[in-house]
């Protein structure tokens, strides 16, 4: 039974910080040969979900879901009406998000997307956040000077476009469709996703067209 | 709580450090211990506000300077030892010194290969009726409480507007807690200006995922 108290589970880190080495990769090591000998871990999943997060899950999940958004009108309205039904669609592996809201960019609103209190991301559509994203700085500077944040990306606003920034303080999971570039016209559902970074789906960059420069 | 980890609107902080941005993993470690996390077997009364509140009650020092992953180790030997799944002993000896919990079994890797995997679901549809409709103007609370919340500090006291109604959901004060109560949750909308003294003539705005009672009618 958990204890489900606070001042016990500081005090126990306290204990853990005295008995344990502080070098992570053995006290992980360590943890898993004992999760292992208990019973309570199998090996073989860890190396598989390991392989699926390096290999299979990650941002090109969510830029196949803005690339069928941009081609498909109909699929782009059920994306906006219920991210977690049109995502739902795709059949993606890995971590299901209870559920997922797609915010949109629009020529007069930007949206940017952070988590101030921990590190919520949409996992099935991006895989695993990049480290800035869970760390202090962008969390304490997301909400409080997104324009400051955003520059340092290389991505300077048109004066009159407004940042809407999305704090993920419950299970909802949110992910910015970006603009479609101009001079895409040409191009089918695959060679747009592959326009689609995952910064631009968090709302740190912006889409570039083909041969546009790139994002810094 | 108020904590190390309610970092929304902190100031004092500086550049964005984006090296290494394109690796899921830095270091193989990194990779087990977000793996075991999804693997492992719980005891039935884990949740998800359980883990983050560990989380937030580690060491101020470590959850300011620790990488993240590391934190994640702490706060599950943290977990584990609370509720006896393990000893410190036994996390020092790497082995086990004793008889191991009867837990349901965990997860192999045919369980991961090729299918969705879906925790725990926070969603509870039919649990309540929201007392708020969309455009409703509502003022956060003021006053926080020392266990776990997801209402951050820059909100408390702060106006805003109802802009979606996202159903019930589990309350994660509580769900920390170990009790399940559902409640409406809804995205609402803060004008910057409202949010911070320096931002009188911003346009922008913050949105936030709120549980009915973070909220009162204004």
């Amino acid at each position: 039974m958990a204890s489900f108290d606070g001042k016990r589970l500081s005090g126990i880190q306290r204990q853990l910080h005295s008995h344990l080495p502080s070098d992570p990769a053995l006290r992980v090591k360590s943890l898993e040969s004992l999760l292992v000998d208990k019973g309570y871990l199998d090996s073989g999943a860890v190396d598989a979900w390991v392989e699926i997060y390096s290999e299979q899950v990650g941002p090109k999940n969510g830029a196949a879901v803005v690339a069928r958004a941009w081609c498909d009108p109909a699929f782009k309205a059920r994306l906006l009406a219920d991210g977690t039904a049109a995502v739902a669609e795709f059949d993606f592996v890995g971590r299901h998000n209870a559920k997922i809201v797609a915010v949109e960019n629009k020529p007069e609103v930007h949206n940017l997307v952070v988590c101030t209190l921990c590190s919520c991301y949409p996992l099935a559509l991006l895989g695993v956040p990049p480290t800035w994203y869970k760390a202090n700085e962008y969390r304490a500077r997301a909400v409080r000077e997104p324009r400051a944040v955003l520059a340092e990306f290389c991505v300077v606003l048109p004066p009159g476009v407004k940042v809407r920034v999305w704090d993920s303080t419950s299970e909802a999971r949110y992910f910015v469709l970006p603009q479609r570039p101009d001079g895409t016209e040409d191009l089918d559902e695959a060679a747009l996703a592959a326009l689609v970074t995952r910064n631009a789906m968090i709302g740190t960059a912006l889409v570039q067209a083909p041969g546009e420069e790139k994002e810094a | 709580m108020d904590g190390m980890h309610d970092l929304g609107g902190a100031e004092g902080f500086g550049p964005i450090d984006r090296s290494h941005e394109d690796e899921p993993f830095h270091e193989a470690w990194e990779g087990r211990m977000f793996a075991m996390a999804a693997a492992m077997a719980r005891p039935a009364d884990w949740t998800i506000d359980w883990f983050r509140y560990a989380r937030e009650c580690a060491r101020p020092i470590d959850y300011m300077t620790l990488g993240y992953f590391d934190q994640w180790a702490k706060a599950y030997e943290t977990l584990w030892v609370d509720c006896g799944l393990l000893t410190i002993g036994e996390l020092e000896a790497g082995k086990s010194l004793r008889p191991a919990q009867p837990l349901a079994p965990p997860l192999r890797a045919e369980d991961i290969r090729g299918k969705a995997h879906h925790p725990p679901n926070p969603l509870r549809p039919d649990a309540a009726k929201p007392a708020f409709a969309t455009g409703a103007a509502v003022r956060c609370k003021t006053s926080g409480h020392s266990g776990h919340t997801r209402l951050p500090s820059y909100a408390r006291g702060k106006p805003g507007v109802i802009q979606a109604y996202y159903g019930p959901q589990l309350l994660p004060d509580a769900a920390a807690a170990g009790q399940e109560r559902a409640e409406p949750l809804y995205s609402v909308l803060f004008k910057a200006r409202h949010l911070w003294p320096e931002a009188t003539a911003s346009e922008d705005e913050v949105c936030l995922d709120l549980w009915e009672s973070y909220l009162e009618p204004v």
